[in-house]
């Protein structure tokens, strides 16, 4: 599965990036990358992984099988600087689709960075046999991120209204975002 | 280089060497591989009514003509499965970018896996493998960056019988054990579908500088 890691990419004021599955040895990096997160974003996600707690306790149960984790180190200086997590449930039923979570650091956003970890995602989820990838996203919250997966042909398979809780009591739509990943061609 | 599978499949008496034809019996009859067929040779063969044609594409490489050109070219080589000493029932034809490619800025550097196809009939033994063995057992890949394009539109989904995902596990697993990987470039042919994928294989002695520019080219900065 990662037998081609880490791979190499650019961001848009050309420095190099490299893409590489998570290990244990990322906590420090990872904690650090979800505390640049602004609390103002870091209230929605579904896993609170700015608590260094719950990192760690998170790198130290990681179970490929379970949450395929990725991260982008940038060369200069090796900071990670995004994640994205495929994660998988254990039902043979389920065992097809994937749920896609991604977090970029804010200084790198607007840096094709992003759309580089979400193709990376769906690589390695045709690599691993899933055929849907879920991607649940804040509406208001991450327009960018929407926007992307709208790009990497992700579509808006369902809306829950006022579903989730704003840091203000107030609360937000969830868009449930779907990308097939086709198994041949129409025959159209 | 890997050859478990050509060599331990053989059982007719031809020489396994390098520019050597090597053959086996087979259930369809003796098939052999010529790593590297000679220009001359083609007028000599019959192709395969199963090579170049499936659903939803049709190969540039149909007539024998077309191997001819490529293996008189400079760098071009040609690696042939024959049925019988004369049928082409599989190739593997490689060669340099074809100027206004973007691999081609770095001249003779580059080196494509061009095309790979074995006739529908004979899938089943696993000649493409044979192919990509007996083509990269040389020398001259050391000094060369390698690569693929993996086209999907290019793939006979229906006549092999798998999925996309598939397909494509089985193009990459008959380059990785050679020293291909998958790397991600922002070339447009590629990014047009996901499924797309360009493998390549830096040569023992290409340079760090030749590997900076491959690594600068494949995201299309040229001038770094």
């Amino acid at each position: 599965m990662f037998e081609d890691y880490p791979r190499e990419t650019v961001l848009k004021d050309g420095s190099f990036v490299l893409l590489r599955p998570a290990v244990p040895d990322d906590e420090k990096g990872l904690s650090e990358l979800f505390a640049r997160i602004p609390d103002d974003e870091s209230w929605f996600l579904r896993d609170d992984l700015a608590d260094p707690e719950i990192m760690r306790q998170w790198i130290k149960d990681l179970n490929y099988d379970r949450v395929i984790p990725m991260v982008a180190v940038r060369q200069d200086d090796d900071r990670i600087i995004a994640n994205v997590r495929l994660h998988r449930r254990s039902a043979r039923c389920m065992r097809h689709v994937a749920h896609l979570r991604i977090t970029v650091d804010p200084e790198f956003r607007q840096q094709r960075l992003g759309t580089w970890m979400l193709v990376d995602a769906i690589k390695l989820a045709m690599e691993i046999g899933i055929e849907k990838l879920v991607a649940e996203f804040v509406e208001g919250v991450e327009e960018a991120a929407i926007s992307a997966a709208h790009k990497l042909d992700f579509f808006e398979q369902a809306v829950i209204k006022e579903y989730v809780m704003g840091p203000q009591g107030d609360y937000k739509n969830l868009i449930i975002m779907v990308k097939n990943i086709h198994r041949d061609w129409s025959d159209f | 280089m890997n050859h478990d599978e050509s060599t331990e499949d053989q059982t007719g008496s031809c020489d396994a060497a390098r520019d050597h034809p090597f053959c086996e019996t087979t259930e369809e009859g003796v098939v052999s591989i010529i790593p590297r067929c000679p220009p001359e040779k083609f007028p000599e063969l019959v192709l395969d009514k199963g090579i170049g044609n499936f659903s939803h594409y049709r190969s540039i490489i149909q007539k024998l003509d077309v191997f001819q050109k490529i293996a008189r070219a400079e760098g071009g080589r040609v690696a042939v499965a024959l049925l019988n000493d004369y049928v082409m029932i599989g190739y593997s034809a490689c060669w340099y970018p074809p100027k206004g490619e973007r691999w081609s800025k770095l001249g003779n550097l580059m080196y494509e896996m061009g095309a790979i196809e074995v006739s529908r009939k004979y899938r089943h033994l696993k000649i493409a493998r044979k192919l990509v063995n007996a083509l990269m057992d040389d020398d001259f890949f050391e000094d060369k960056i390698a690569y693929m394009n993996g086209f999907s539109w290019h793939w006979d989904l229906d006549g092999a019988g798998l999925t996309m995902s598939r397909y494509r596990k089985m193009i990459m697993g008959l380059l990785r054990p050679h020293g291909f990987k998958e790397v991600y470039t922002n070339e447009p042919n590629i990014a047009l579908r996901e499924e797309n994928f360009f493998m390549a294989r830096i040569g023992s002695r290409v340079s760090g500088e030749d590997r900076a520019r491959f690594r600068n080219l494949r995201f299309g900065l040229v001038n770094r």
